[in-house]
């Protein structure tokens, strides 16, 4: 009820509480006790560490596969097991199907890039948890329920971020339990804030950090975990698909993976490229499921939870500069993700420890300068991990191209380290690849049978508000809808004759509704953004960037325990 | 004024809620929040404390964890926290709970002592009274509306009618209802703050507590089975050709509901 703002200092902020934020605040405060037990007097001594995290809880919007290449978090938390990593499994049987409507057929061997043995299944909301509380342990201080809302600079400086104003009605009215977010003062602020960061893309456009550099591209995985009667997947069993049920031209594929207690992680990828306005990546998600392969397993289970979410697949010449003045980036944020392998937490990991190394130095030599920071960058390009990306530079650019003649580039991409095509493959935007209606399908109407609509069983295939149900998604209904539709008329117009309004069907989570008035023939788009699971494919897909997401009020979103 | 308030932790409206079948207790290891209803409570205990002055303890029974629902009382505002944890006392019923929080507030300084009006999981609502027996002072349940004069508590109970005022001498138990105010989000300086304020954990021994009385054997109420609600069946859609009205009516008949 405070009507001032409240002003924090704070030594390093961590704007988004993922594995790469954790990793790196854990990180930097092993580095400086172990420091600070040997130095004499010169101490850093004790630090004020905030990590701030939009979701419910650490780890409630930790969604992805995932198989982990467990390098970097040996470096960090050696005895990771033994500390209970919630680790699923190990990688000890994998296998790649190429689907066909009814058939499969198995690749005798694992193409290299998908070898996982000596990998991890993991749930990221549980690693996030867990990584959380070692991180909160050190006496970092983790603010779940806040959000990011703006960055603050000063001078072309970063110099930290406002926290989200809460108890705002939906009319923008202050409610009388109004509380304005904190503004954080910080002398470095990390970025964290994974794939399609909404201040991450404010930053990369003030300080143009991606002159230069390929536009950004993404896929969106939608995924459920299910619970199945006996284990049937051997914990850390690891199943890849390509093919069935998406079309040629259209890059992407299944994983299954095997979890403890009899839980299956199963998911479709499916790249935001695609050029079918009618594509909907819940729907070839459920469609997934209908193949006997995968029905198969999952007979007589049940779904337990339900998420999508984004991960950024411009690969190497995408990634934008690491650090600015006042901070860096760090994670999916800076598109740190390997699409070839369908890795990012190994890199996340990796770039939150150096991110965490260089700030550590910077501590002791009292400079945190650009120069100083822009350390980082440098120490990034050595590690490992950097290297296997850069490997695979056009991994992403070449699938654009359809999946078989992608495949053939790739694989030769793969042989040749990537010297095929050493030049950079262009690509355009997400948002261009769209057709038109007419341009894909001849009419501007065409029937729920050539679009490929299906009817879902609730048994085996599930609508979205159903499964959004299982996502826990919530938001306080009493506030301005953080998805800002920048201008209605194109909704109504130009968009609907043209594409039909995609956001209905490529959001996984049945936010946008286009309802008509039967007598009147009006159209009235209802934005039910309380179902909003924050996997940001709107902000990216929509062909007329008409839609802008931004953080809601600190805690709404899914509620991800196990994803 | 010093306040007590009191306050319990409960898991999450939107986690899923399973019962071990030996036990029927919850399956507490999913997210857990301060119950809902608890919230306005601190709310008002906060809201009567910058009015008049005074402490306010957030008092509390529950699992280690627990700690999480009273710092968040504390972030919001709360002076002090008590949390009684024990393992002997898993599987109290709301007659245990009630003489756990009776002995802890005992020892406690207070004039007022503040409830929400139930839980969102154990959902008896009849704590509070039993408190109120307990310590032998009166109770003014589901309140919609508390102002303090003095010593004296003018209150409106909320009844299915409207409401009925009340005045009543201090010290009592209230129990305030969903909508008497709108309870603060803690700020981040809050819950920096909180971090440092004082939170005394407690067990059974801490307490003198008579072991008949608590856990699943000093239980008086027994639970003989539990299920899963069945799902809600669809509704009956009518489609509007001009009769509906007439359809609407001939339902309603046939359910015997006019
Ligand atoms: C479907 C799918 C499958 C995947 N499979 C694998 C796999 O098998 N193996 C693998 O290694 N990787 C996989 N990945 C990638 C991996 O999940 C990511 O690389 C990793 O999660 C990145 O971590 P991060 O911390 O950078 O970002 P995130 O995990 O996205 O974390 C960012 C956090 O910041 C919070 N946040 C964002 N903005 C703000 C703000 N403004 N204010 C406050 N908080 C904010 C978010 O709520 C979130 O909790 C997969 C990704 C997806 C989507
Ligand atoms: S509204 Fe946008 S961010 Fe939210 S679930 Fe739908 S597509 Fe994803």
């Amino acid at each position: 009820m405070t009507e001032s703002r409240d002003v924090m200092e704070v030594d390093v902020l961590y704007v988004g509480g993922g594995i790469a934020s954790l990793s790196s605040a854990l990180h930097l405060t092993n580095l400086i006790k172990a420091h600070d037990e040997k130095a004499g007097d010169k101490k850093i001594g004790e630090l004020v560490i905030v990590v701030l995290e939009k979701g419910f809880a650490p780890g409630a919007h930790g969604i992805s596969g995932a198989v982990m290449d467990p390098a970097p978090l040996k470096e960090l938390v050696p005895d990771f097991v033994g500390k209970g990593a919630p680790l699923e499994g190990e990688v000890k049987k994998e296998s790649v199907y190429l689907l066909t409507k009814s058939g499969k057929i198995k690749s005798p061997i694992t193409p290299p890039p998908l070898n996982n043995h000596g990998n991890y299944v993991v749930s990221m909301s549980k690693l996030n948890q867990w990584m959380a509380e070692l991180a909160e342990a050190n006496g970092v201080n983790l603010f779940p329920e806040f959000a990011g809302v703006e960055v603050l600079y000063d001078d072309n400086k970063v110099i930290g971020v406002r926290a989200g104003d809460k108890g705002v009605d939906a009319d923008g009215n202050k409610k009388s339990n109004y509380e304005p977010g904190a503004d954080l003062h910080a002398r470095v602020t990390v970025f964290g804030e994974g794939s399609r960061g909404n201040l991450t893309k404010d930053l990369i456009e003030h300080f143009k950090l991606d002159e230069g550099r390929n536009p950004v591209a993404f896929e969106v995985g939608v995924k459920e975990v299910w619970e199945l009667p006996e284990q049937r997947l051997q914990p850390g069993e690891v199943i890849h698909s390509m093919g069935y049920p998406l079309k040629s031209d259209t890059f992407g594929g299944g994983f299954i993976y095997g979890m403890k207690d009899k839980m299956v992680s199963i998911g479709q990828m499916t790249s935001l490229d695609y050029s079918d306005p009618c594509l909907d990546p819940h729907r070839e998600f459920q469609k997934f499921k209908l193949h006997p392969m995968v029905s198969e397993l999952l007979k007589g289970g049940k779904l337990i939870q339900y998420g999508a979410k984004t991960a950024p697949v411009g690969g190497y010449f995408s990634i934008p500069k690491l650090s600015f003045p006042g901070g860096m980036i760090i994670g999916d944020g800076a598109n740190l993700f390997n699409s070839q392998k369908i890795k990012g937490i190994d890199l996340a990991i990796r770039s939150g420890m150096l991110a965490a190394q260089t700030i550590f130095e910077g501590l002791l030599e009292d400079d945190l300068s650009d120069v100083k920071l822009a350390g980082y960058a440098k120490a990034m390009s050595r590690s490992k991990e950097m290297k296997s990306l850069y490997k695979v530079r056009n991994f992403h650019q070449a699938m654009t191209r359809g999946l078989y003649p992608g495949l053939l580039t790739a694989v030769g991409q793969y042989l040749l380290g990537g010297r095929v095509l050493s030049n950079r493959l262009s690509s355009k935007p997400d948002h261009e690849h769209m057709e038109t209606l007419v341009e894909r399908y001849g009419t501007s109407t065409p029937s729920a049978d050539d679009v490929g609509d299906i009817k879902f069983d609730k048994q085996l295939t599930f609508d979205k508000e159903t499964d959004v149900y299982y996502s826990g998604a919530t938001h306080e209904e009493a506030q301005p809808s953080h998805l800002k539709i920048l201008n209605l008329d194109i909704c109504y117009g130009e968009c609907a004759e043209k594409y039909g309004n995609p956001c209905v069907r490529f959001c996984p989570a049945s936010v946008y509704e286009m309802t008509v008035d039967e007598a009147t023939g009006k159209k009235t788009l209802k934005v039910n953004f309380s179902n909003c699971v924050h996997c940001k494919t709107c902000d990216v897909k929509d062909p007329f960037e008409n839609i802008q997401w931004v953080p809601p009020e600190g805690g709404g979103g899914p509620k991800y325990t196990m994803m | 004024m010093n306040i007590a308030v009191c306050v319990k932790q409960v898991i999450d409206t939107e986690a899923e809620k399973k019962l071990d079948p030996s036990s029927w207790r919850l399956d507490r290891n999913v997210n857990c929040i301060l119950n809902p209803y608890d919230e306005y409570a601190v709310e008002e205990a906060l809201r009567i404390k910058e009015a008049h002055g005074g402490q306010v303890v957030a008092v509390c029974m529950g699992p280690e964890k627990a700690t999480d629902a009273v710092r968040k009382a504390l972030a919001m505002g709360a002076d002090t926290g008590v949390l009684v944890s024990d393992e002997a006392l898993a599987g109290s019923d709301a007659q245990g709970t009630a003489y756990v929080l009776a002995e802890a507030l005992k020892g406690l300084e207070w004039d007022l002592i503040l409830f929400g009006v139930r839980s969102t999981d154990g959902e008896t609502g009849c704590v509070p009274a039993a408190v109120a027996e307990r310590l032998g002072i009166p109770l003014l349940s589901t309140l919609a509306k508390v102002e303090v004069e003095g010593s004296t508590l003018k209150v409106h109970r909320e009844t299915e009618q409207g409401y009925v005022a009340y005045e009543c001498p201090t010290p009592a138990v209230l129990s305030v209802i969903k909508g008497i105010n709108e309870p603060r989000y803690p700020s981040m300086m809050g819950i920096m703050g909180a971090k440092k304020k004082p939170l005394e954990v407690k067990d059974a021994g801490a307490l003198s507590l008579d072991k008949s009385r608590i856990g699943l054997d000093g239980a008086k109420t027994r639970v003989l089975s539990a299920r899963i609600p069945e799902p809600r069946k669809a509704g009956v859609k009518v489609e509007d050709d001009g009769s509906g009205a007439q359809k609407i009516a001939e339902f309603l008949a046939s359910e015997k509901l006019v």
